[in-house]
This record gives structure tokens, sequence and C-alpha cells, in this order.
């Protein structure tokens, strides 16, 4: 089972074995390392990013400073902004999470839009039904929408474990048929009978998750989602649990031979992974939205890979999403005041980190992050024909 | 024009539908074959389709056809460049390239909406159909005709020429190959190059030579379906067009279901929950031993 990364083959000077490849993606610009190099690429795809703002706003014929003033203050400016940029970054930075987790051993979640967007339709469902105490009735909500969610991707790593199925398939796959089934519901069974178009019933206002502290629009699930990504940072960085998943990730085979349980590992981490999208679903249907509708989710399950690939580390997936957040928020400011298509900012977020992690996989710039021993083991002896067994990518 | 109903109507959808798959698959399967895990072609299908609208407006239907493939060409250079000549990791750069096409795509389709927002004409004029044969045989969708010589002509090359040998050589075992006296780079480099043009054909079969027109994210992880029926048909361009048909069947089954008048969500699933399907079943095939792996010179 699991990918073929991690198997030593024949490699150059430095490089002996694919993780030696992955390892500098893993490592954001906020993430533990040679920090100057890092922040040096960081700095120069900000510049890239800057200059990418300023070519697209002259091609609109906008000035790019009005076009950066006006992103910063719709997401920064004010009190309100500032409430609606961090209601932005919890789906980004639990998402982040949800992806990051499992691919630390190997395994690509990229489904965690359609987890999510399974964990908002559980928790609605669970929300426009029970009756029972507002404590209870959210917790419910909450719990269902991580186990939907965890659910979604049970099935993507079963298909991997039982027949070998690609997961990058199988994820994107039930993103579109989660996307399907959800325009369904709420067009179906769940719709709202008084509504004129495809939405659930509003959810209680008991039932939804309050302010804290009170009238700042800080709703609870901010706290929850920032709580959860801390516990996911010491789960990785201080459990037994989170060195195994590095080590899976490292090489399987190595982690097998060492007596690590790869596959129940594995499994937790996308249990996990899973439960982290759908709670984000909840989190912005029980404390943003309060419904679900035909099109009322933003891409967050993506901007949240973008998130966790600039991130590096559980930790550094909070700062990156801060940033994915704040061009997500001021996006229709910025559209209001200079007339830019808010679409700008999916250009905005999207380049700069293929520009980051490009850099990052410069022959140079991996010379310099490279662990110090890498140069120095021997070669590993090379692979002849068909000996070894096959790689089980579906 | 002819009125067709019931299964010749199915049929003509099955293969509408199909045509981009086949070209994008065409794609994936050399790509593959040459030792490179084709990730991006999702996004480079997007940004072929939306450049042949763009085109296809400004211009004409076939003229379009051939932006879409020389954008997906230069898609492919990009690709290229960052997972081979680097490299990086070829799943990591694909995913990211996949995302960066969905915004570059969606901002270009707002900047440009005066024009991409429009229908294109059809790649062949109304007016023939009329005509009594020929008009039946141009109902059948005209990019078919070259995705599936594409598919037998691949077939053959890859079977049964010296390049064909070589490019399997380099996707089997690049260090055996490089031995050989192959430029394994070159050789991974110019495949990816020519999947990227195939995966924008596929956009551009998809958009002008089908749809007629332009939306947000319109490939709809038809990149990925493309990807599975590679898998489906195990590396052989044979069994890859009898797997893009098949999700052409199951899309021409989601329309028809449609048309009823029952719910169209639940129908419109089936694609997806086919592909995972034929994935699941299956299962865990031969690939090419060096799919997935960077090569880096000895």
């Amino acid at each position: 089972m699991g990918s073929d990364r991690g198997q030593g083959y024949p490699m150059g000077e430095e490089l002996r074995e694919p993780a030696a490849l992955v390892r500098p993606l893993r490592a954001g610009p906020f993430a533990v390392g040679p920090l100057g190099v890092s922040a040096a690429i960081a700095g120069l795809c900000l510049i890239l990013s800057l200059c990418v703002v300023a070519l697209l706003s002259l091609a609109v014929g906008a000035s790019p400073a009005a076009v950066l003033g006006a992103l910063a203050s719709g997401a920064l400016g004010s009190q309100q902004a500032l409430t609606s940029t961090l209601r932005e970054m919890t789906p980004i930075a639990l998402t982040g999470m949800a992806f990051l987790l499992p691919f630390r051993a190997g395994f690509f979640n990229i489904g965690a839009q359609g987890q999510l967007e399974l964990g908002a339709l559980a928790a609605i469902a669970t929300a426009t039904t029970l009756e029972a105490s507002p404590a209870l009735v959210m917790t419910a909500a909450v719990l269902l929408a991580a186990v939907a969610g965890a659910a979604a991707l049970l099935l993507s790593f079963s298909l991997k474990i039982a027949r070998g199925a690609s997961e990058v398939t199988t994820t994107i796959m039930l993103n579109f048929a989660v996307l399907e089934f959800t325009l369904a519901m709420v067009t179906g069974p769940m719709k709202d009978p008084a509504a004129f178009f495809g939405t659930t019933l509003t959810a209680p206002h008991a039932f939804r998750l309050p302010a804290v502290p009170a009238h700042t629009g800080l709703h609870l699930g901010i706290w929850l989602g920032l709580l959860l990504c801390l516990a996911v940072d010491w789960i990785a960085r201080r459990t037994v649990f989170g060195f195994h998943l590095r080590a899976v990730g490292g090489n399987e085979a190595a982690a097998r031979a060492a007596g690590i349980p790869v596959r129940r590992v594995m499994a937790v981490a996308v249990l996990l992974a899973g439960g982290l999208a759908g709670v984000a679903g909840a989190i912005q249907a029980l404390g943003v939205v309060y419904r679900v509708a035909e099109g009322w989710s933003k891409p967050w399950g993506f901007v949240g890979i973008l998130a966790a690939l600039l991130g590096g580390s559980p930790v550094g997936v909070l700062p990156a999403a801060l940033l994915l957040a704040v061009l997500e928020s001021g996006a229709r400011h910025m559209q209001a005041m200079t007339g830019v298509p808010s679409a700008l900012v999916y250009v905005l977020q999207a380049l700069p980190v293929l520009l980051f992690l490009t850099l990052r996989s410069l022959p140079a710039v991996r010379r310099l992050t490279a662990p110090p021993t890498a140069g120095s083991l021997p070669p590993a002896p090379p692979r002849l024909g068909r000996d070894s067994p096959t790689p089980d990518r579906s | 024009m002819t009125e067709w109903t019931g299964p010749i109507e199915f049929a003509l959808t099955m293969l509408r539908s199909a045509t981009p798959l086949v070209f994008a698959a065409m794609g994936v399967l050399l790509a593959e074959r040459s030792g490179v895990l084709h990730i991006g072609v999702e996004g480079a299908m997007l940004l072929g389709a939306f450049a042949a609208i763009l085109a296809a407006v400004m211009l004409d239907p076939w003229t379009g056809v051939a932006v879409g493939a020389m954008v997906g060409l230069l898609a492919g250079v990009v690709l290229a460049v960052i997972t081979v000549r680097l490299p990086s990791d070829q799943v990591v750069m694909g995913i990211a390239f996949n995302i960066a096409a969905v915004g570059v795509t969606s901002f270009a389709f707002r900047m440009t909406a005066s024009l991409t927002q429009r229908m294109v004409p059809p790649l062949v004029s109304p007016g023939l159909a009329d005509i009594p044969v020929v008009g039946a045989l141009l109902a059948i969708p005209p990019l078919a005709w070259p995705a599936f010589g594409l598919a037998g002509a691949i077939w053959y090359v890859l079977h049964r020429t010296g390049p064909g040998l070589l490019l399997r050589s380099v996707g089997e075992s690049s260090h055996a190959a490089a031995a050989a006296g192959i430029n394994v780079l070159a050789v991974r480099f110019a495949t990816l190059v020519l999947a990227g043009m195939l995966s924008g054909l596929g956009g551009a079969a998809l958009t002008v030579g089908w749809v007629r027109s332009y939306s947000d994210n319109i490939t709809l992880g038809r990149g990925f379906i493309a990807l599975a029926a590679v898998y489906f048909g195990r590396w052989n361009p044979a069994w890859t067009v009898v797997g893009c048909l098949l999700f052409g069947a199951g899309e021409a089954l989601a329309f028809g279901a449609q048309g009823a008048g029952a719910n169209p969500h639940y129908y419109l699933m089936i694609p997806y929950l086919l592909t995972l399907l034929v994935v699941a079943i299956t299962g865990r095939a031969r690939a090419p031993q060096e799919v997935g792996r960077p090569y880096v010179r000895a």
C-alpha cells in the first residue's frame, strides 16, 4: 500500500531519494529551518506577486497602489473588516491542516472542499431538526460534521488500501460528486419550502455559534478553529503519533521495518483530516451563513491546500492562512473601489505559491536548504529492471 | 438539421463528451509512459478551453482550436520546466498548477467578459447538415475523427516504432535508458510539452467543439477523469479510448435522465461516481515503473 515515494533509487550528487525532493516543499517560509534562505525566497515571492498585481492592475487600467490599498483596507481597515478576515481564515486554516496532516505521511487529500460541504450539510441538518439545549445541539452538529467529513475521506483511503486506487483521483471525484449531492439536497429533500431558490432552512438563532466576546462578530467557531489548529501542531510535534507520521512520510519501507504500524498511522491521519475539514464546514454553516444554499461556499478547500503548501508545517499554516484570507476578504472592497474583478485574488493566491514552490526546488536553493548529511551518504546501488515491487499507483 | 432521438442521440452525446477526454487522456498516457505523472492535465485543459473560446470569438472556431492547443503547449512547457527540468514533486506541483489555472482563467474570463460570454459558431456550418449523407456524417462531432485517429497513431508509434520504444524505455527505467545513451530529460521534456498540447486541445474540444461557450472552471474534473481513463486502459491507447467512451456514456446518461425531468443533480453525480467505481475496479494496475519519480542525472 501507500505510495512509492521514499524508496531509495540512484540519484546524483546531493539527491538520493525522492524524499529529498519533497522535503524542501514541505518547509514553508514560516517553517523552522535555514531561516535566511526561506525568508529570502518568501520576500522574493512577495515582490513577484506585487509585480503581478501591478501588471494586472495596469492591464485593467487601475493604479496598482489603489488596488493594493483597497485590498488592505477591505481586509484590515476596520473592526468589521478584521472580523470578516478572521472568519475567512478559519476554514482556510482548517482545510490546510486537512491537507497537511495526511500529506506528511504521503497521502494527498485534495478533497477538503467536498468534506467541508458535507460537514456543513450535516451541521445544518442537525441544527434544523434536533430539538435540545443549544450546547447539546451545537456539539452534536460539529461532531456529526466531523464524522461526515471523515467518512468521505475514509472512502478514498479504503479504495487506496483495498484496491490501490490513487487518492489524487478519488478525492477530486468525490469533490464533484459531493457538490452535486449538496445541490440535490438543497433543491430537493432539504429545501426550504418557502424559498424561491435552492436553500435549506435557516438554523434557529439559539443554535448559531455565539460571539465570544459578545457583540464582536468573533463567533465561537473562530476560536474552535484556532484551538484545533494548535492541537494539530502539538500532535504533529510532540506526540508519538506525530513522529510516526513523519517517519511514514519520510520512508514508508523503513518505517514499516522499524515496527511502525504504517496503515494505522495513515488511517488516523486520514480520519483526523476529514474530521477537520468537516468541522470547517460546520463552523461556516453555524457561525457565518446559518444555512446551506446553491453556491454558498467559496473555494476554501483549495485555498487551504495553498495555505498548507505555503505554510509547510502545522504552525506555519496559520500565518499562511491569514495572508490568503486577507486577500479573500479584501477582494470585494477592491472590486467596489477600483473596478478590478475580485477574481484577481485567485491569481494572487495561487501564482505566488506556485512561484514559491518552484523557487524552492531550484537545485541551488535545494543545496542550501538540504540537511547537512545528505551529501555524505554513499550512492545507492542502481535498481535493475523489474526486481523491485510494482509501484502501486492505480 | 436532422432530428435524432433515442439511441442515436445517446451515442452522439457520448461521442461529444468522450472527444475532449480522448485528447486529454492521450496526453496523460504519453506523459506517464515517459515516467511523468501529468496531474496538471486539468489546469492545462482549462487554460486551453478558455483560450480557445477567446480566439473563436475573435477569429473563427478552427483558429480557436489551434490557439487552445498552443496555450496547452505553453502550459506543457511550464509544467515540463517545473517537474522535469528542476525537478520538483510532480503531484504537489500539479495540484498547485491546477489551482493557479482556475485563478488565472476566472480572472481572464471576467476581464474579457464582453467577448467570452458569447456563444461561438459551430465548427461545421449548419447549412451543410441538410445534405443527406454528408449531413449524417457531420452529425458526428468533427473533432472526434482526429481524436480517435490520434489514439490509433499513438498506439502505432508507441508499440511499433523506434521513438515509441525509446519513450517507453525512459518511463520504465530512466537510468538504464540513460546508460543506453538516451537523453532522459529531453525525452520527458518533449513528451510533457506534447502532453500539454493535447490537454489544451482537449479543453478546446470541450468548449469550441461541444459546449460552444465558457463558464468558470468549465472542465469540472474532466482532466482527472481522463487520468482515470488511462488507468482503466492500463496505459494502452485502445483500452484508454474505451475508458473515455465509458465516461462519455455516463455523461450522456446523466443528460438523458436530466431531460426526463428528475432532479438533475442526482444524475450529474453519475460521471464522478462512475469514475470512482472504475478506479476501484481497475485497482492495482501495473503502471510504467518510473511514473512519479523525478529523474536527476547521475
